[in-house]
């Protein structure tokens, strides 16, 4: 992804991009990467409808706890497996907490969780794979080496003795597992993407002007990779909240009363044949949060890739 | 090429040895007392006894080494759990049965979703292609305890076509009872498949060698045949690789709800057990297991893609 | 995915009409084996094949077992699995009868006890699968055995009641040392059929315990043949009711009737096969497709036992086991356990989350122990419904405003932890709950426990039907006494219950030890819940035959399958 930077070396206007629909003789708006980005974006429906579905489940699950007139960890036993009605729109569960508002709760803390472990793993990724990609070398050959051993190491067993490293299993203790095993494909591809931008021409140019190293890492290469990591980031996103379900399943899930989806629908599974609803609705959400990811990550991309660029 | 497949191969100790002590470590670090199962306390004589037979009484250094030495001549040990049964022993009986569980699920991957990615590229933007991305996609994200959980309510409980759960004994066995989990399973990759399948198929129906070949006034099926799928499939190729590591390292799941005597749930439950040798064992193998088959993806890459060759010689 | 700009429709009839090409005909045979393999019939049962999924008439039955049996090595496993097949397949000396609780002779025609020496003699007729008979030498290898410090066996503590037993099996010196030490246990084969030893003190229970299944014997000549794989299918040799047909690790146990077994003539059941299903939930779908006759008394997942209670094949059975939680006392002050325990509403509980007919707990000792009436305290601390009135009044303004409560994550704690920590909200204390993995569980709790350890849920079955196997739990010393709480009275009742023989003497003990814990003056170290129960699913061809002792042992010899 190539951001024009001739304006910093060159004082010379930018080549402007035309909206569509300018009336002759108005002021020509100067397009951004962004703006660009955004309208193309806006393109692919079904990526719209994905990140329409995504803000209503955000909304869901910031304002419907707030609002409800239910405490989600109030026990209440003649209220129990109530199916869904007006009053309780998703049901109540074995405890007779109203399912709607704790399914929202739950939500805050998956989304919570799956988007602190992506970032903890775009992070470590990206400080592992743009050390390791602009330095080169034998130091890039070892790293790069080193990770190829990790890769040996099975995700569930390791995410598992993390879990159980520590006391109790709490949200960080979930990010670190989630994200212990997951950085290793992060770290290649910024690798990947250092090496290729270091190659281009206008690094070049800003070290023969002088740049210094931290100047040419922070100025240029990095803003360039912050494309691919936002896509990443939704791409990861996917992996991260199907694993901590996973991990939910298995037992080592956030500790009671808070809950996520995955302790949720793990805890549904038992009486699915006579109450679905506390299996289904959790899993769908889990569902729904995904779907929404792999749609934006696929607008996201369209929308940032110079290839398909118009004139 | 051999030099490249020869450098891989001896790489692969180091890593092995690298694999066996992260195990070693973290496994050590976690509490636990592999001898005590229930809530009765062990009686410090027995504990000791016990201790001393595992080698657990000696410093850390010395049992790593023993360990490793153990790894490289392929003898994993008595399981500290199980005091009847090697890990080799283990290893034998239950490795074979995740083998086949994967591959099963890898099948049905191939099976359906590679057709199901060819219609919908060959038909963009259709009623196919909308329809069949659309299962893709849905497959993708459902959380495989819901699927297997909706399937085993249907297919075993509801019109009582196949057993809720049990797997068949034998190596080269084959009943109902694979059809279910094997599907659960599968599930993931065949999305997975479908969706990589089409867009690595519309990328090569763009090339222009393509649209050469039709102004040509080649048989269509020949191009498609010929030219598109193969070159489309490389990068299935490639991708096949980590995806069988994920199915064989991520049936544990399946194995839980369809009782099927795998290595996945082992793993897991040794792990909990804190059967040391046990999880060491399976740990090395799985990971063995996915060196050689990111070799094996790569020694094909080199095959089929010729682009990759040349740049190498 | 690429994003391409103009869509091109390749007409896919074109691709279908036309002659079948090698591609489409791959796909075309792949599709229809993969059909006809669905289809294929389940395997007929064979010999030695496991995987019949329907039920069996004729004396066969199936049954789902919890866990992969440890080992049929008796000397060694410890769970329950292994503890169900080994009593099949091996006669011990002593039964219990399971609905009395009396002690019936089994391999032992009858046995005198004078002060510490006790004896066995045993019946003639005992045979080995391989005809060799039993003999007293059996035993005595076996026990002695067992006590190896090699073998490292985890039961060998059970024997220490045997003087010289614990000497021996702490050896660590060399063999030559060991053994000197080995023949000193007062174990001795006075005759083929008489067996003597000398116990280290009156122990009024020896006989009760010698019925637990670390107590039993093997064939010498079989393990020293075959070492560790003496348990094989092919080589084991048994003496018991039932033999072992095959084993297919965490999958399937199949025993068959042992024809040459002395009462042969009184079992009913020609086959038992033993279905290994760890999770609940498929246990359950399981038995209601009709695939297994019976589970094992395993559990059933706690929000299912509503539904399943209203059907026929439910079945419940009492149970000789404590679920309490536990307290810190170096945490946790007199009043504040006091007022915690006032707090729980045990009926909730039982009522609406265990469900299962379990019995709210008033005292240590559960209900169907012989001498309960004599021994229960009927404890104040202990309200069936909870009194948080009093408990409110009985809270010191020095407890602790939140508080720890730590669980196995097991089903059925997670549901209980819930109730509590909202009852204990009333008393306006924020609990904060933390579950554990088993195994780190276990090493949190010590003794001592972990100082961030407030509470703690753990539970106790009792190995054989005494309450001092319960009471001793909480001595001074004991290794599973997690709780801080030392009284040297009570340890010195646990000592004078040991060696008192006149029964209801030491019932008179007991109860004076459950006055200490949780008398008016008690000082209610744990807070007990609930006493056990065991639901349990058994369809109609075998229910009325099929019966859970309170020890969880079930006695197949006397299952009778309908209609055989």
């Amino acid at each position: 992804m190539v951001v024009d930077r001739r304006e910093e070396v060159l004082p010379v206007a930018p080549a402007h991009v035309h909206e569509a629909g300018d009336a002759a003789g108005a002021p020509i708006r100067q397009s951004s990467l962004w703006r660009d980005a955004k309208r193309r974006y806006m393109r692919n429906k079904a990526a719209v409808v994905a990140a329409s579905i995504f803000f209503v489940v955000l909304a869901y699950c910031i304002i419907v706890p707030i609002v409800s007139p239910y405490d989600p960890d109030a026990v209440n036993f003649q209220d129990r497996f109530l199916p869904p009605s007006l009053e309780h729109p998703f049901g109540t569960d074995g405890f007779g907490r109203d399912l709607f508002t704790r399914v929202a709760l739950g939500g805050r803390i998956s989304i919570a969780i799956g988007f602190s472990a992506t970032l903890a793993i775009l992070i470590i990724g990206l400080t592992y794979g743009s050390i390791s990609g602009f330095v080169g070398g034998w130091l890039d050959n070892g790293m790069m080496r080193f990770l190829d051993a990790l890769y040996g190491l099975p995700y569930l067993p390791f995410a598992i003795i993390v879990t159980q490293f520590f006391h109790e299993v709490n949200f960080w203790v979930m990010v670190l597992a989630l994200s212990i095993a997951s950085w290793f494909t992060a770290a290649r591809i910024v690798r990947g993407q250092i090496i290729t931008l270091k190659q281009n021409d206008y690094v070049r140019a800003a070290t023969a002007v002088g740049a210094r190293w931290y100047r040419v890492l922070g100025r240029h290469l990095v803003p360039n990779t912050l494309g691919v990591l936002i896509i990443a980031i939704f791409l990861e996103l996917p992996g991260v909240i199907l694993g901590e379900a996973f991990l939910s399943f298995i037992g080592l899930g956030i500790n009671p009363p808070d809950a996520s989806w995955g302790s949720m629908a793990q805890e549904g599974r038992d009486v699915y044949r006579t109450h679905p609803n506390l299996i289904l609705i959790p899993s769908l959400a889990i569902a729904t949060l995904v779907l929404c990811a792999n749609f934006i990550a696929d607008g996201l991309r369209d929308a940032l890739d110079p290839r398909t660029k118009e004139t | 090429m051999t030099a490249f497949i020869i450098r891989r191969v001896v790489w692969t100790i180091p890593v092995i040895c690298f694999v066996v002590l992260m195990t070693f470590l973290l496994m050590r670090q976690i509490e636990g007392n592999p001898f005590r199962r229930t809530e009765r306390a062990v009686p410090p004589q027995v504990q000791a006894n016990l201790e001393r037979k595992f080698n657990l009484d000696k410093p850390a250094a010395v049992q790593y080494l023993l360990y490793l030495k153990g790894v490289f001549t392929l003898d994993f040990g008595p399981s500290l759990v199980l005091r009847d049964r090697t890990v080799n022993d283990i290893m034998r009986e239950h490795f074979p049965v995740s083998i086949k569980l994967g591959l099963l699920a890898f099948f049905w991957a191939l099976i359906i979703g590679l057709p199901a990615g060819i219609i919908a590229a060959l038909k963009p933007n259709s009623i196919y292609d909308y329809v069949l991305m659309l299962f893709s996609n849905v497959g993708f994200a459902l959380p495989s305890f819901l699927v297997a959980t909706v399937l085993i309510y249907y297919a075993a409980l509801k019109w009582d076509l196949v057993p809720t759960n049990g797997w068949p004994s034998g190596t080269w066995a084959l009943d109902s009872r694979v059809l279910l989990p094997s599907i659960a399973l599968g599930f993931v990759p065949m999305a997975y498949f479908a969706r990589l399948v089409r867009g690595t198929m519309l990328e090569t129906l763009q090339q222009d060698y393509v649209r050469t070949a039709r102004a040509k006034g080649l048989r269509y099926r020949r191009i498609v045949g010929l030219h598109v799928l193969r070159n489309s499939l490389i990068p299935v190729v490639t991708a096949s690789g980590p995806l069988l590591g994920y199915i064989i390292t991520g049936s544990f799941v399946i194995e839980f709800i369809f009782s099927i005597p795998g290595i996945g749930r082992y793993h897991v439950q040794s792990v909990n057990n804190r059967d040391y040798s046990v999880v060491m064992g399976i740990t090395v193998l799985l990971a063995i297991i996915i060196i050689i088959a990111n070799l094996i993806v790569d020694i094909l890459y080199g095959f089929l893609d010729p682009r990759t060759r040349e740049a190498r010689s | 995915m690429y994003k391409y700009r103009r869509p091109i429709s390749w007409p896919l009839s074109q691709f279908l009409t036309g002659q079948p090409r090698p591609f489409a005909l791959i796909i075309a045979i792949a599709v229809v084996v993969s059909l006809t393999a669905g289809c294929r019939r389940d395997p007929a049962p064979a010999a030695t094949t496991s995987g019949s999924t329907r039920i069996q008439r004729g004396g066969e039955i199936v049954v789902s077992l919890r866990a992969e049996p440890r080992s049929f090595n008796r000397f060694v496993a410890r769970d329950t699995g292994t503890a169900l097949f080994g009593q099949l397949t091996q006669s011990k000396l002593i039964r219990i009868n399971q609905v009395t609780q009396d002690l019936e002779p089994w391999l032992a025609e009858s046995w005198d006890v004078k002060g510490t020496t006790v004896t066995f003699h045993l019946r003639p007729d005992g045979r080995w699968t391989n005809g060799d008979p039993v003999t007293a030498a059996d035993f005595e290898y076996s026990w002695k055995r067992t006590l190896d410090p090699a073998l490292a066996a985890d039961y060998a503590y059970q024997l220490y009641g045997i003087k010289g037993a614990a000497e021996y099996n702490g050896c660590t010196g060399g063999p030559a040392q060991c053994n000197k030490l080995r023949d000193k246990v007062a174990v001795k084969a006075v005759d083929d059929r008489t067996l003597r030893l000398e116990l280290t003190s009156a122990q009024p229970w020896f006989i009760q315990q010698a019925s637990h299944h670390s107590f039993l014997a093997v064939h010498k000549a079989t393990v020293e043949k075959y070492g560790a794989k003496w348990t094989e299918p092919q080589n084991i040799v048994t003496d018991g009711p039932f033999m072992l047909e095959s084993w297919e690790h965490e999958s399937t146990i199949t025993l068959v009737k042992n024809p040459n077994w002395r009462d042969a003539d009184s079992v009913s059941l020609e086959r038992v096969e033993g279905k290994i299903i760890v999770d609940g939930t498929t246990r359950v779908q399981s038995f209601e497709a009709g695939e297994i006759d019976a589970l094992d008394g395993a559990g059933l997942p706690p929000e299912e036992i509503d539904r399943l209670k209203e059907e026929p094949y439910y079945e419940q059975y009492a149970a000789l086991g404590n679920f309490y939680y536990g307290f810190n006392t170096k945490n946790l002050d007199l009043d504040t356990r006091k007022a915690l325990s006032l707090a729980i509403n045990r009926k909730v509980i039982t009522d609406n989350i265990t469900k299962a007919g379990q019995v709210p707990a008033t005292g240590m000792t559960p209900k169907g122990m012989p001498g309960f009436d004599q021994i229960n305290p009927n404890s104040p601390w202990l309200p069936v419904e909870g009194d948080v009135e009093q408990a409110k009044s009985m809270l010191p303004a020095s407890a602790p405003k939140t508080i720890g409560l730590f669980y196995n994550d097991a089903p059925g704690n997670k549901e209980i932890a819930v109730a509590v920590q909202d009852m204990w909200k009333e008393l306006g204390i924020e609990t904060t709950i933390k579950s554990q993995e088993w195994a780190q569980f276990l090493e949190f709790l010590g003794p001592p426990p972990n100082k961030a350890v407030d509470v703690f849920r753990l539970g106790w079955v009792y190995d054989f039907v005494d309450a001092i196997n319960g009471l001793e739990l909480f001595t001074c010393d004991s290794g599973n006494n997690n709780t801080n709480w030392c009284n040297k009275d009570f340890d010195a009742l646990v000592e004078q219950a040991k060696n008192e023989t006149d029964t209801n003497a030491r019932y008179e003990l007991y109860a004076q030890m459950e006055d200490i814990m949780f008398g008016e003056n008690g000082e209610v170290p744990i807070t007990p819940i609930y006493w056990y129960t065991y639901p349990n699913l058994e369809n109609d061809a075998v229910r009325d035959t099929f019966f859970i002792s309170p020890l969880d042992q079930i006695d197949f010899t006397k299952v009778v399958v309908k209609g055989t």
